[in-house]
């Protein structure tokens, strides 16, 4: 097996911040998690060999999921980045136009989520 | 002229921060807070830390203009595009070209005119009000307010797609009274700023002492507020007295919503006086402090609910706790109508 895998998560939920960390920390991957925008950026701002993959909350306070996702997308274009959206917020077009490789709705099973990784990492 | 984004708190450094990450970025922001927090100031330090900071920055006040206006204003009209278009006019979008728009009291714009503007931002192009041409817009958007947007989108007056669109970054402003490290810091960079515009250097200078008592006071007009405090009390020079009237009239705007004066607590303590018949078994501070908070909390809800004709839901709104505590707490300290 080659070297794990390096995602970055970023939530404002705790809750579902630490599902998710927690339940890929369990596998072939090590996990950075960021509980805003600005957090999550400035780890990617500071992480010389960049993220094999990013997944980030769309709707949060300062920099936006969007906001991150069309910020990646400029600096770090081939990093593959999976939006999860809550229910009853509109912005997956927004996700998409601005380029999320996945979009996924919340609330979803924590292993539909390793498949979307699976498939964009695999 | 940039004006230093002043403040040592928590969350004024959390945006000095913000600000140093996305001025790079050209992305939608949206600043929010109340009245005189600083919302165009963050605004500027956003456009002079960026590399459009030598294009122009073009600001529009949403609220100023009446929408057939403010749509000419923004996007501009040709020769004849309605009756008074002598000639043509460039609108703000134009102006603002590889610069920063920076929409004011964004939540004051009508629903026709959010849709076209909603239009802008995705498209990416606008045409002048009496043309078809569509001319590319490269422009920061930068918007703001001191309204609820989330509120105003609830309440069907702010479209919900724009508000998106808009708040891909948001800056949070917390008014001054939240943050109240920031006071100190703010009065001794006004006062020398004020001080170099006096030539004849013979302003009353403040006890630095006595302004602490400014940390007190809730600040509704927030730094512009305390601006003028400053500026009033250059030129008048009795601090003391403008200090203590400010200390005095704290929480208020409507003080008669603290009709509580601690006098009151003391003159029921009289009997401590009386030289050997008091009984002083059942004294002590910590009682005194839940009865006096329990008066004052009595006072000032039923006050409130007085106020607003007993609507709970505004009372809550006021008082800022939630319905589930207002309806406990009118109960418990037993408010009656
Ligand atoms: N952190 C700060 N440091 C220095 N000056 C400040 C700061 N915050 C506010 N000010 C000053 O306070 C005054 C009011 O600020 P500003 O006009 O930015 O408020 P605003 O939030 O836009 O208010 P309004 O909602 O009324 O338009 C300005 O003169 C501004 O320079
Ligand atoms: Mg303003």
């Amino acid at each position: 097996m080659g070297k794990p895998y390096k995602l970055l998560i970023i939530d404002d939920n705790k809750e579902i911040l630490t599902a998710i960390c927690a339940f890929f920390t369990n596998k072939k991957y090590v996990v950075v998690c960021a509980s805003d925008g600005l957090e999550g950026l400035k780890f990617l701002e500071s992480e010389k060999k960049g993220f094999d993959l990013v997944i980030t909350d769309i709707v949060m306070p300062n920099i936006s999921g969007i906001g991150l996702i069309a910020m990646i997308k400029k600096k770090h274009s081939n990093t593959p980045v999976i939006a999860i959206t809550g229910w009853g917020e509109h912005p997956e077009a927004l996700a998409s136009e601005a380029k999320a490789d996945r979009v996924l709705e919340k609330p979803f099973e924590l292993v539909q989520l390793a498949k979307l990784v699976d498939e964009l990492l695999g | 002229m940039e004006i230093p984004l002043i403040g040592k708190s928590k969350d004024i450094e959390k945006i000095r921060e913000l600000i140093k990450h996305v001025s790079g970025s050209s992305l939608n922001v949206v600043i929010t807070g109340e009245s005189g927090v600083g919302k165009e100031v963050v605004a500027q330090n956003l456009y002079y830390k960026s590399k459009r900071n030598n294009k122009p920055f073009i600001k529009i006040n949403c609220a100023a203009l009446p929408e057939g206006l403010l749509e000419s204003e923004l996007f501009g009209y040709e020769q004849g595009a309605f009756t008074g278009a002598h000639r043509k006019k460039r609108g703000k979008f134009e102006l603002a070209n590889k610069g920063v728009l920076f929409l004011d009291e964004i939540c004051d714009m009508s629903l026709v005119l959010q849709a076209k503007l909603l239009h802008v931002l995705q498209s990416g192009e606008f045409s002048r009000l009496g043309s078809e041409i569509d001319i590319k817009s490269d422009v920061w958007v930068i918007a703001a307010t001191n309204q609820d947007l989330e509120q105003s989108v609830k309440q069907g007056i702010f479209r919900e797609d724009l508000y998106y669109r808009l708040n891909i970054i948001r800056i949070t402003i917390p008014p001054l009274r939240k943050r109240p490290e920031d006071i100190s810091v703010l009065i001794n960079y006004y006062l020398k700023q004020y001080a170099s515009r006096f030539d004849n250097k013979k302003f009353a200078k403040p006890n630095l002492d006595l302004l602490k008592k400014l940390n007190y006071y809730h600040w509704p007009g927030n730094v512009r507020e305390l601006q003028n405090f400053l500026k009033k009390g250059m030129v008048i020079g009795n601090w003391e007295e403008l200090v203590d009237e400010l200390a005095s009239c704290n929480k208020t705007e409507d003080n008669s919503i603290l009709p509580y004066s601690a006098r009151n607590i003391v003159e029921n303590l009289s009997f401590l006086e009386e030289k050997n018949g008091a009984d002083l078994s059942s004294f002590s501070l910590k009682k005194i402090k839940k009865k006096a908070l329990e008066k004052i909390e009595r006072e000032v809800i039923s006050y409130v609910l007085g106020k607003t004709g007993w609507n709970r839901s505004k009372a809550t709104k006021i008082l800022k706790i939630s319905y589930k505590t207002l309806l406990t707490k009118i109960s418990d300290l037993d408010i009656k109508k």
